[in-house]
């Protein structure tokens, strides 16, 4: 795998020469700072690149010439990383010697035609493409509900960082998107043209010079910008006292949602240190609270953490029946504890550097993932996979117990299920 | 071992059958790093009444047994853990049951011949006592009301219910909480010997490993275990008929959803090579109701869909296919739908675009270790083999062939469910 990036004034050109694949894959990515106010617009937006262009003017069509083009997979997708919102649009096609000489170069004008041909005419979206994509969204925000997990992880971050940027729901806002109208849709989409920031991705059997030549062509963006705020969010002390908070719904099962904060961590705990921290305390089917909480006292089927790295944040989430709560508490309380304590063995540490390894390895069979890892380098500087690997090698229990000595449980949030379940 | 090239694919797969009559399935990918292993049984959540060999009375388990079986399989004698065990090397384990078979993987990087070893010895070790039967009913009781929760599927249990009259998938996979705990260590281990016999059980392996060493110890393991005389499924006797036409319902939800189900007995159909007939069905339905059908862009335009989801459910004697919407218009839609299937057109110019937009998907899965498995995994559950010339079987296909088998297909057939939402509360 050869690697090469390329600074071509107002983006960055990242290439990945690899014969792994049969395909190759694209990702566009314009990131700019998370606005509260903007979600649901950049939601809309990203939903529209996929509804028309000016030269296919519906779904069908669009969907029609992707599968002209053997296949060609093109996806959009919306994402928050710490301040940043993410707008990747995605390709992947077979190479030509799958296909027929040239589809390649037809799919990267496909993608052209997607980013910067939408379905514009007198400055303004189509107004009837807009309203379709608003239905499917106002029914899909009036549904949140429904799933009962995801929820209450937006409820846990709305009570425990209340006007910060991790509370924002990325999944955009109802009130927002009634005002959204194809004027004020355009002139948001000629602002992330123009002023996001953008970093090309490209890997597959490629040759650099003319992929480079290709591109070039292909992605037309003339601005050049800085970097405005950092990724990281800033830290906030943990609570002295948690929060605890409770809403009903309409189920047989409960979910609990904690939120722990993390407080001064370096860089090199917070990528290292914290990773294996997690996977020993919640990460695993072998940790910690999967072996209490579940394989010990039967309390639920689903139990695990996850870090939030950028945004200082470990998340816990079960699923329970409400008379197991504070039983259920008390024992991840004692298990948090138990961490700081260093109630943990040395072989814990080793499996736990094993999975990270793996995870590692696992990472060069999917071209996504690799694009991802280069992705976080350029944008958080972090270490390249050997560099990944040399040092989680060095972690001691000693820096895990002194990095679980900073995490401090702050919120719980209970999505109490009030029915009796029907069989 | 016996050499398959999948043509077009690059792939190459080998198999064996032991004397016993385990198949064993390799593919190797020499460009990549990871493995991942498959040990499975023909065993799943729709065998509940079965003659036990040497028996001579058909009997019923509880519903839910076959994945309560899988849940307990990780429980060893030594008491160590299975996912300990491969967490040592950072590899991941898991296991899932479905309608038709349960199976248990493992994947990673490190530690092959190891791994593969350790999975087949776990496997092959049933422990289970009445107490830790009794430990696992909590467990999988909040797995049950985890899913029972979940609006969609509420609204496919319901539909499968109504489409079966006695079918066991009119029951989720995983039972209900009052079946579930009727389970006792004496179900299991009954199941257990019926079901768990190197004759109705595969090993796949595909990715990065070394071949020879690995089909030593699959020798090694395998080659003295014993089948049992085979257990008779109970015959399931299923009406051609749907068992309820229309249906409604108020969930816990915001947004109205409907479900349709086609029944269509396959005896109904013509004889046909189960492959090709699974790949004509589906083209049809994906001619009408796929991305790029006209029947999409109109219900789009007319604002009738938020999400579409759609599959086909195959059994021995039926094949039923299932179509799952949010919709704010439930009897519109349904409406469409209905006219859609009974007016359907069949354009020869979209055919043989899906057709060359299959065949770019096998090569693109091909590329893929975990889609691999699956394609293969699935045609071992189906077909009980590994297909050599799918690419050729597609390319050949014809649209009269398509006319002739759906002109077979009675389109009022049909169950309609449509979960509406509940009153605001003020």
């Amino acid at each position: 795998m050869e690697y090469v990036k390329k600074d071509l004034g107002s983006y960055k050109l990242h290439m990945v020469k690899t014969n792994r694949f049969k395909t190759i894959t694209v990702r566009v990515a314009f990131h700019s700072p998370v606005v509260k106010e903007e979600i649901t617009l950049r939601n809309v937006l990203c939903d529209m690149f996929l509804q028309s262009s000016s030269k296919y003017p519906s779904k069908r069509d669009l969907t029609i010439e992707a599968q002209e083009l053997y296949a060609a997979d093109i996806q959009t997708h919306n994402s928050r990383f710490g301040n940043y919102n993410n707008l990747d649009i995605y390709l992947s096609v077979l190479h030509d010697r799958y296909t027929e000489e040239g589809n390649f170069k037809k799919a990267l004008e496909f993608l052209n035609e997607i980013i910067f041909h939408p379905d514009v005419k007198a400055q303004k979206f189509s107004s009837e493409k807009l309203e379709i994509v608003k239905s499917t969204m106002r029914s899909n925000l009036s549904s949140l509900k429904e799933d009962g997990a995801s929820y209450s992880l937006l409820r846990l971050f709305e009570v425990m960082d209340k006007g910060r940027v991790s509370s924002y729901r990325m999944v955009g806002y109802l009130e927002d998107l009634d005002k959204i109208t194809p004027d004020a849709l355009y002139q948001y989409y000629q602002k992330t043209i123009r002023s996001d920031m953008v970093d090309v991705f490209v890997i597959g059997d490629i040759d650099f010079k003319e992929m480079t030549k290709m591109i070039r062509e292909v992605i037309p963006v003339k601005t050049v910008k800085r970097q405005k705020i950092p990724y990281l969010l800033s830290e906030v002390k943990p609570r002295s006292r948690k929060i605890y908070a409770r809403e009903i719904t309409n189920a047989s099962q409960s979910k609990l949602a904690i939120g722990c904060r993390s407080y001064g961590l370096s860089s090199y705990e917070r990528n290292y240190v914290l990773t294996l921290y997690n996977i020993i305390f919640g990460g695993s089917s072998d940790s910690k609270l999967f072996q209490e909480v579940r394989e010990k006292n039967s309390l639920c089927y689903v139990i695990n953490s996850v870090p939030n790295k950028l945004d200082h944040l470990i998340l816990i989430r079960a699923g329970i029946d409400k008379e197991n709560y504070s039983r259920t508490l008390e024992l991840i309380d004692q298990i948090l504890q138990d961490m700081r304590k260093g109630n943990f063995s040395e072989h814990d540490i080793d499996v736990a550097k094993e999975y990270f390894c793996t995870a590692l390895d696992e990472m060069e069979d999917n071209p996504g993932r690799i694009l991802d890892n280069y992705y976080m380098m350029e944008l958080i500087g972090t270490d390249d996979l050997e560099e990944k690997r040399r040092k989680i090698m060095s972690v001691s229990k000693a820096d895990i117990v002194k990095v679980a000595k900073k995490i401090k449980m702050d919120t719980v949030f209970l999505l109490e299920g009030d029915s009796h379940e029907e069989n | 071992m016996k050499k398959i090239n999948l043509k077009g694919l690059d792939l190459v797969v080998y198999t064996e059958t032991l004397s016993n009559g385990l198949d064993v399935i390799f593919v190797p990918f020499e460009k990549k790093s990871n493995y991942y292993i498959s040990y499975a049984t023909r065993f799943g959540s729709e065998i509940t009444s079965f003659t036990p060999a040497g028996e001579k009375k058909s009997i019923k388990v509880p519903d839910g047994i076959a994945h309560f079986l899988e849940h307990k399989m990780f429980e060893q004698e030594s008491g160590e853990d299975p996912f300990a065990y491969f967490s040592k090397s950072g590899t991941g384990a898991n296991a899932s049951t479905s309608y038709d078979n349960t199976q248990y993987i493992c994947y990673g990087t490190k530690n092959f011949i190891d791994n593969l070893r350790y999975l087949i010895q776990y496997v092959n070790a049933p422990y289970y006592t009445d107490e830790n039967v009794e430990k696992e009913k909590g467990i999988i009781a909040e797995e049950l009301k985890m899913y029972a929760d979940l609006p969609d599927v509420q609204l496919e249990t319901k539909l499968r219910e109504n489409v079966y009259h006695v079918h066991p998938r009119r029951v989720d996979i995983g039972g209900t909480v009052d079946e579930i705990y009727k389970i006792t260590k004496e179900d299991l281990y009954l199941c257990y010997h019926n079901f768990y016999s190197p004759n109705n059980m595969f090993i796949l392996v595909v990715g990065k490993f070394p071949m020879d060493e690995a089909m030593s110890v699959i020798h090694q393991e395998l080659d003295t275990r014993e089948n049992l005389e085979k257990a008779e499924i109970t015959t399931i006797k299923e009406k051609k008929s749907v068992r309820k036409k229309e249906d409604c319902f108020v969930g816990n939800i915001q947004v109205p959803k409907i479900a349709v189900g086609l029944k269509v007995p396959i005896a109904d159909l013509g004889t046909y090579d189960d492959l090709e007939l699974d790949l004509y069905l589906t083209m049809f339905t994906t001619m009408l109701f796929g991305s790029s059908s006209l029947f999409r862009e109109r219900a789009r335009n007319e604002k009738l869909l938020n999400n579409f989801y759609s599959d086909w459910d195959n059994t021995e004697q039926y094949k039923t296919y299932m179509i799952l919407s949010s919709t704010n218009h439930p009897e519109s839609l349904v409406q469409e739908i209905k006219e859609e299937l009974a007016n359907h057109e069949l354009d020869e110019a979209m055919f043989d675009r899906m057709k060359k937009v299959w065949i770019a998907n096998e090569v693109k899965m091909a590329d893929y270790i975990d889609s691999t498995v699956n394609n293969i995994f699935d045609d071992m559950i189906r077909y009980h083999k590994v297909i050599p010339n799918k690419v050729d079987i597609i390319r050949k296909m014809n649209i009269k062939t398509l006319e002739k088998i759906v002109s077979k297909i009675d389109f009022d057939n049909l169950s309609v469910v449509i979960m509406n939402a509940q009153e605001e509360v003020l």
